[in-house]
């Protein structure tokens, strides 16, 4: 028994320690936070704190109402001005962003005029907008003012009343499917790694050795065991690095959605949960590959296709997110390699029946027997095949002669 | 004492038959000799051995009875198709291959430090394999193979590319093994090493055993057909010399079907000739090899 944990700890170890894992590790936190870095950017590049004027000749701001503006936003200071050319020096000596001019036929035609030297932050516009909002309804009750200064209330819900969520998605209920993503990610980065460790051995030409020290179950069991482990360190990393985004988030910058994260975890354990046969079906086909080609580079083009084939609910993601509970999303929900992502996707807008769930669970642990047998005979067949290519027919006509009484090699 | 027994074993691949019913038994404390010509089946018949394939027929007992994961620790095996991981460095790799026959680590590193004194490579243990040279890499295998004090050894070719000193230092380390009780199974081209090494031999010619017995027995059994004689003058034509050949300072007559060293003896003695020397030709191992397997093409 001791042995397969050799092979595990020999596996884990030569890839963890290598600089690609370690790139790989930290590239996916990485390349998130650098395009959530470089939205932020932008959104900073687009907004100004700076001060902005106003020139009210209409009287709607005599007596001004401050609209609330959320605490991560920071309201904007609004300095009101009698005559146009005061605002206009305010503005050219740079004490201003920009002012606005309130037409004195306002409450008859709408207009007001902004005037700058360079184009106002988004959030200024949008805060003066509010501001004129709550203005014009000052002659109403304050909480009706302030009612329709915030907007409407919506609620989403699906048509069978099985999911609803105010607003915006929390992220609790994009959770499975950013789960989902990230189980994808793992589990074809974790496959292509055990196809490597097969192919390897393959190339140093060191299994026979190997298989003459420990049986080929435990070999192979010893490299799951490895590259699972390998597949958790990465799964731990970025959960880490996601909780730890989370709190900066919501505690540090005052992101309501990161304070609110919503948890539902139903959605959450039926991607788990699927998760997991998916994984072992992955692993297993990628031993079969590692054990049939001949080079490495040949099961890398086969790895890609497996990985098209757990994306293609990618391209369906218009029709399960319009008809959640329609044949196509069920026939995909019950596929395997489409199972994971679709699950993910349709816990968005509805909720997954439960017999479906179960029934998928099922279909992908079958697979994933069916796919540990398969690597079993490619890995005995294709074993001592150097440098040379074990077609797939020969093992399912070995697997035949068995059936038929022939003995097996 | 067996340490190896096998018994009419027949494997093939597809169409091909590569071993059709090969019979040999290796005792404990020996050196056996597996030879045979290329793709006559010798592999194959190894791998059969050690449960690498399982046989269509015939059965197989090692160290007393069949394979299990316990005896692979007590079984170390070069195999044909040399393999060390070419990325790691040379003591990781050895280290690692070791624990794999249930040697812990620290003692795994403690035999290595002298078997690569030994072999001339304790400056390289740090290298990564592929920077070995091929020469060193064969070592290195061989190191692998019996780091862990295995029982039964089982090398194919393990002469392979070493030059004549490295050559002498494989030959002298298994000739230690076969001291300290350890059976040696080995299998290679090389008559010559074979003849040094080994008490007994199998033949493999297509797929089946031709030739297997006591190495000074099967001299002896194929010895006859010729004679080494010196004169102190001119030979003169013998009945039943097909041929005769330059030998050292001696002429070796071919003896024709039938005849017999006495006959040719006889012969020389009733001619009155002055016999120096007179010696029943003992065959080397390369020529039985020949005409073993000529006879089984023809």
């Amino acid at each position: 028994m001791w042995k397969l944990w050799y092979v595990a700890r020999h596996e884990y170890a030569r890839n963890v320690f290598k600089k690609s894992f370690i790139l790989a590790l930290l590239s996916v936190p990485l390349l998130i936070g650098v395009n959530i870095g470089l939205i932020a950017f932008m959104v900073s590049l687009d907004n100004n704190n700076a001060p902005v004027g106003y020139v009210d000749h209409a009287g709607l701001l005599s007596d001004p109402i401050p609209a609330p503006v959320a605490p991560s936003e920071g309201a904007i200071q609004f300095i009101p001005f009698q005559t146009e050319d005061e605002a206009r020096d305010a503005l050219e000596a740079k004490s201003l962003q920009a002012y606005y001019i309130v037409s004195p036929d306002y409450f008859e035609t709408s207009r007001i005029d902004l005037l700058y030297l360079k184009e106002p932050g988004e959030n200024a516009t949008q805060q003066f907008y509010d501001f004129i909002q709550i203005n014009v309804l000052a002659d109403q009750p304050p909480e009706i003012a302030l009612r329709a200064a915030e907007g409407s209330n919506v609620t989403v819900r699906a048509p069978d009343g099985s999911r609803e969520f105010s607003g915006a998605p929390t992220l609790g209920a994009i959770l499975p499917v950013l789960l989902s993503v990230a189980f994808i990610f793992l589990l074809l980065m974790s496959s292509g790694y055990l196809m490597q460790a097969v192919v390897d051995e393959k190339e140093n030409r060191t299994m026979e050795v190997l298989i003459t020290s420990l049986s080929a179950s435990r070999l192979i069991s010893g490299k799951v065991l490895g590259i699972v482990a390998i597949g958790l360190t990465q799964l731990v990393a970025w959960i880490l690095v996601g909780a730890l985004a989370v709190f900066i988030g919501g505690e540090v910058f005052g992101i309501e959605w990161f304070q609110n994260p919503g948890l539902d975890w139903g959605p959450i354990l039926t991607v788990v949960a699927i998760a997991i046969p998916s994984y072992v079906l992955a692993c297993g086909l990628m031993v079969a590959v590692g054990s049939t080609v001949g080079q490495a580079q040949e099961g890398q083009q086969i790895g890609a296709l497996f990985f098209m084939l757990f994306m293609i609910p990618l391209y369906a993601i218009m029709v399960i997110g319009e008809t959640p509970n329609a044949t196509p999303s069920v026939v995909l929900t019950l596929l395997p390699f489409t199972s994971l992502m679709t699950v993910g996707f349709r816990s968005l807008f509805s909720v997954v029946p439960l017999w479906q769930v179960a029934a998928s669970v099922a279909i992908q642990t079958a697979c994933a027997a069916g796919a540990l047998w398969l690597a079993g005979r490619a890995f005995r067949l294709g074993m001592l095949r150097y440098g040379q290519r074990l077609r797939f027919s020969e093992i399912f006509a070995r697997a035949r002669a068995t059936t038929t009484g022939r003995s097996l090699s | 004492m067996y340490s190896a027994q096998v018994s009419h074993i027949a494997k093939s691949f597809g169409k091909t038959q590569a071993v059709a019913d090969v019979s040999f038994a290796v005792e404990r404390g020996e050196i056996f000799g597996l030879l045979g010509p290329n793709g006559s089946g010798k592999t194959t018949t190894l791998r059969v051995m050690l449960d690498v394939f399982k046989p269509e027929r015939g059965t197989v007992s090692i160290l007393g009875g069949p394979m299990s994961e316990e005896k692979k620790e007590r079984i170390g095996y070069m195999p044909e198709e040399r393999g060390l991981y070419q990325d790691m460095p040379l003591e990781r790799c050895l280290v690692y291959l070791a624990t794999l026959k249930g040697v812990p680590a620290g003692e795994a590193r403690g035999h290595l430090a002298g078997y690569l004194e030994r072999f001339d490579l304790a400056a390289h243990k740090g290298k990564k394999v592929k920077e070995l040279s091929k020469g060193m890499q064969q070592k290195a295998q061989i190191i692998n193979t019996i780091l862990h004090r295995p029982e039964l050894v089982v090398i194919d070719e393990p002469f392979t590319a070493l030059d004549p000193i490295n050559t002498q230092l494989v030959k002298d380390l298994m000739k230690e093994l076969r001291d300290q009780g350890a059976t040696i199974i080995m299998s290679t081209h090389q008559m010559r090493q074979v003849e040094e090494l080994c008490d007994r031999i199998l033949l493999i010619d297509d797929g089946r055993d031709v030739l297997y017995g006591h190495l000074g027995e099967i001299r002896r059994q194929y010895s006859g057909h010729a004679v080494l004689v010196r004169l102190a003058g001119e030979l003169p034509t013998v009945a039943g010399v097909e041929q005769v050949l330059p030998h050292n300072n001696a002429a070796k007559l071919m003896l024709a079907e039938g005849t017999t060293p006495q006959d040719v003896l006889r012969a020389l003695m009733a001619q009155d000739v002055i016999l120096e020397k007179f010696e029943i030709a003992v065959p080397t191992l390369d020529e039985i090899f020949i005409r073993v397997v000529e006879e089984g093409d023809a």
